[in-house]
């Protein structure tokens, strides 16, 4: 395996669920839990004669950055596109109690001095949700993840990483928004139902599935980025990602906190005044609604390198 | 039988709740933003008891959002159902455990609003909004229970119904459908012949469709038989619900059942966990 140094240059996009678990989190930090050598399988996909993968599609362990324990959940796309099953959900829950688990230990320990140290949980999200092979299994785990976010609420940050190839869908599209902050690169991508199901929907004249272009700017990077969907965007590298995860945890809890673009009243009705501004332009592109939040040379900003969009991009208002 | 409620959200309400006591579009003082027709919102009693439902009503369409229709969740649906949650919480706040009005979810729901306009703003965002908001009531005391009358299908399900304390269903001779996605479609992405997927899922409910499947795996609490049952089964539940909060019983009422019978034995990561001691 390359070290860390070297890693950290490597692209995210091109890295396996593993190789961004170890080297998001500090040089020789990261222990996995539930490894492959722990060989829990799905039980499900046997029976309809499917191969399993030793730790079923996702990487989940702890690290440290600075003082703080890190705890990594990295999904695989390589395996099943990255879908939950119920081995792979299971561990997501687990992390996250476990994360849990360790805050109250730590503040036992260091009641005077805990802020410092709380630890966080980093989704490194790469999977088109639920798993089909096992549905129900795998829809139940959405619903638990979901609560375990909840759960965190007041005590741990949770940041959501998205940079992967498959992207992030379904289901998962609603975990991937309920975390604290969500940090993107311009080839990640956010999505709910997939651009076949919308052509089905809408027509092809209205929404062409095999619009490549047009479905990389809806659910890319930069669009999340002006609609503040991603609280930060970020070079294609692990090293950046670490990095960017790593300015985060030195904020306060409230700074990480007002990154949220969902989980309060207050929030809800900043979305609603987004909803109404849908509602009132008949938007028929991404670059439309960058135009309408200022982006002069909104039909540009997709070939825009990064540095350049970076400087440049108009970023939907905070209310 | 033939009977079915699917489709009828308004009906599901009269049925449930006592006669005249539902007040559409209001939790108490406040009104409810006049969007989302869909999601048919308001307070009324059951069995005398205080409490505010969230129904689909399958029978409009969103005159701003032209996917929006048949049951559907869109995003104005989403939101105004999330607000009246989270304006409930703001409500009881004072309330003692035990007096946190409960929420009733009638589910009859295809999906979230599958349109250009809902991926470009955020479909995600809104029924992601709904839930949180659902699971933070959950936290606070507020029992849920949901209420299965027809469509519980993939993500609209996940929102509307999966983050209940207790999921209740009409039997499948009421036309109900629980899925992700119906066998056939599993069929193809599985490459497997129906007939014998069908087999596999009598005795593995964990990808078949079905309410049957679903109570099989431990996703319901009970079905229900008779639609005149409704009304007293919810009540029943919304006691018990109370009644394991009160306990600190929470993990009796998880909003889905892991572990249940048969995930416990590949789910219980607590070994694990106490096990391991991460140096801090």
């Amino acid at each position: 395996m390359r070290k860390w140094e070297e890693m950290q240059e490597r692209s995210f996009y091109e890295s396996t669920a593993r190789e961004r678990a170890i080297n998001l989190v500090d040089k020789g930090t990261f222990t996995e839990l539930l490894a492959p050598i722990d060989k829990m399988t799905s039980p499900h996909l046997p029976i309809l004669g499917e191969a399993v993968s030793f730790d079923d599609g996702v990487v989940t362990g702890v690290g440290k950055i600075g003082k703080r324990p890190v705890f990594v959940i990295s999904q695989e796309g390589r395996f099943i596109g990255g879908a939950v099953g119920e081995v792979h959900g299971a561990k997501m829950v687990a992390t996250f109690r476990l994360a849990q688990q360790s805050y109250e230990k730590i503040k036992e320990k260091y009641p005077n001095d805990y802020e410092s140290r709380i630890p966080a949980v980093v989704i490194s999200f790469e999977t088109g949700g639920v798993r089909l092979h096992e549905a129900n299994a795998g829809l139940l785990a959405h619903a638990e993840v979901m609560e375990q976010i909840q759960h965190c609420r007041g005590k741990i940050p949770v940041i959501g990483l998205v940079g992967s190839k498959v992207g992030c869908f379904g289901g998962m599209g609603f975990v991937v928004v309920a975390t604290d902050m969500v940090i993107m690169s311009d080839r990640g991508r956010i999505g709910l139902t997939g651009p076949e199901v919308i052509e089905e929907a809408m027509g092809k004249k209205e929404f062409d599935a095999s619009d490549k272009s047009l479905i990389y700017r809806i659910t890319g990077g930069k669009h999340k980025y002006i609609m503040r969907d991603a609280a930060y965007l970020v070079k294609d590298t692990i090293g950046d990602f670490h990095k960017q995860v790593a300015e985060a945890l030195k904020m306060s809890y409230d700074e990480v906190q007002s990154h949220r673009c969902i989980g309060s009243l207050k929030l809800v009705e900043e979305q609603l005044e987004l909803v109404k501004i849908a509602a009132e332009n008949n938007f028929k592109d991404a670059t439309d609604v960058w135009a309408y939040f200022g982006n002069k040379k909104s039909d540009q900003i997709q070939d825009q390198f990064y540095d350049e969009f970076i400087r440049e991009a108009k970023r939907r208002p905070r209310r | 039988m033939g009977m079915t409620m699917l489709g009828k959200g308004r009906k599901a309400i009269s049925m449930i709740l006592d006669e005249g006591s539902f007040v559409e579009g209001k939790i108490d003082e406040y009104t409810l933003p006049d969007i989302g027709p869909g999601a048919v919102i308001g307070t009324g009693s059951l069995k005398g008891r205080k409490i505010a439902v969230i129904a689909n009503d399958a029978m409009v369409r969103n005159p701003r959002f032209p996917v929006v229709y048949s049951g559907v969740i869109g995003m104005e649906e989403a939101y105004k159902m999330a607000t009246t949650v989270y304006k409930m919480i703001e409500l009881d706040k004072d309330k003692p455990q035990g007096e946190k009005r409960p929420l009733v979810l009638i589910v009859d729901t295809p999906g979230n609003g599958p349109g250009k306009v809902e991926e470009l703003f955020g479909m995600n965002k809104a029924t992601g909004a709904y839930q949180l908001s659902l699971a933070e009531a959950r936290q606070h005391g507020h029992p849920i229970v949901a209420m299965i009358i027809g469509r519980a299908i993939s993500g609209a399900f996940l929102c509307h119904g999966l983050q209940a304390d207790h999921i209740l269903s009409l039997s499948e001779e009421f036309q109900t459908m629980i899925h992700v996605m119906p066998l056939a479609g599993i069929a193809r992405i599985t490459k497997r012949d129906i007939e014998s997927l069908t087999e596999l899922s009598k005795t593995n409910p964990v990808f078949a469709s079905g309410a049957g499947f679903f109570y099989k795996l431990g996703g319901l609490e009970e079905l229900v038989n008779s639609v005149d049952d409704m009304k007293d089964t919810i009540d029943r539940h919304i006691t018990e619900i109370y009644k394991c909060n009160a306990e600190g019983n929470s993990e009796k009422c998880r909003p889905s059942p892991f572990p249940s019978p048969s995930v416990l034995k590949y789910t219980p990561l607590l070994p694990w966990q106490t096990h391991h001691t991460y140096d801090v």
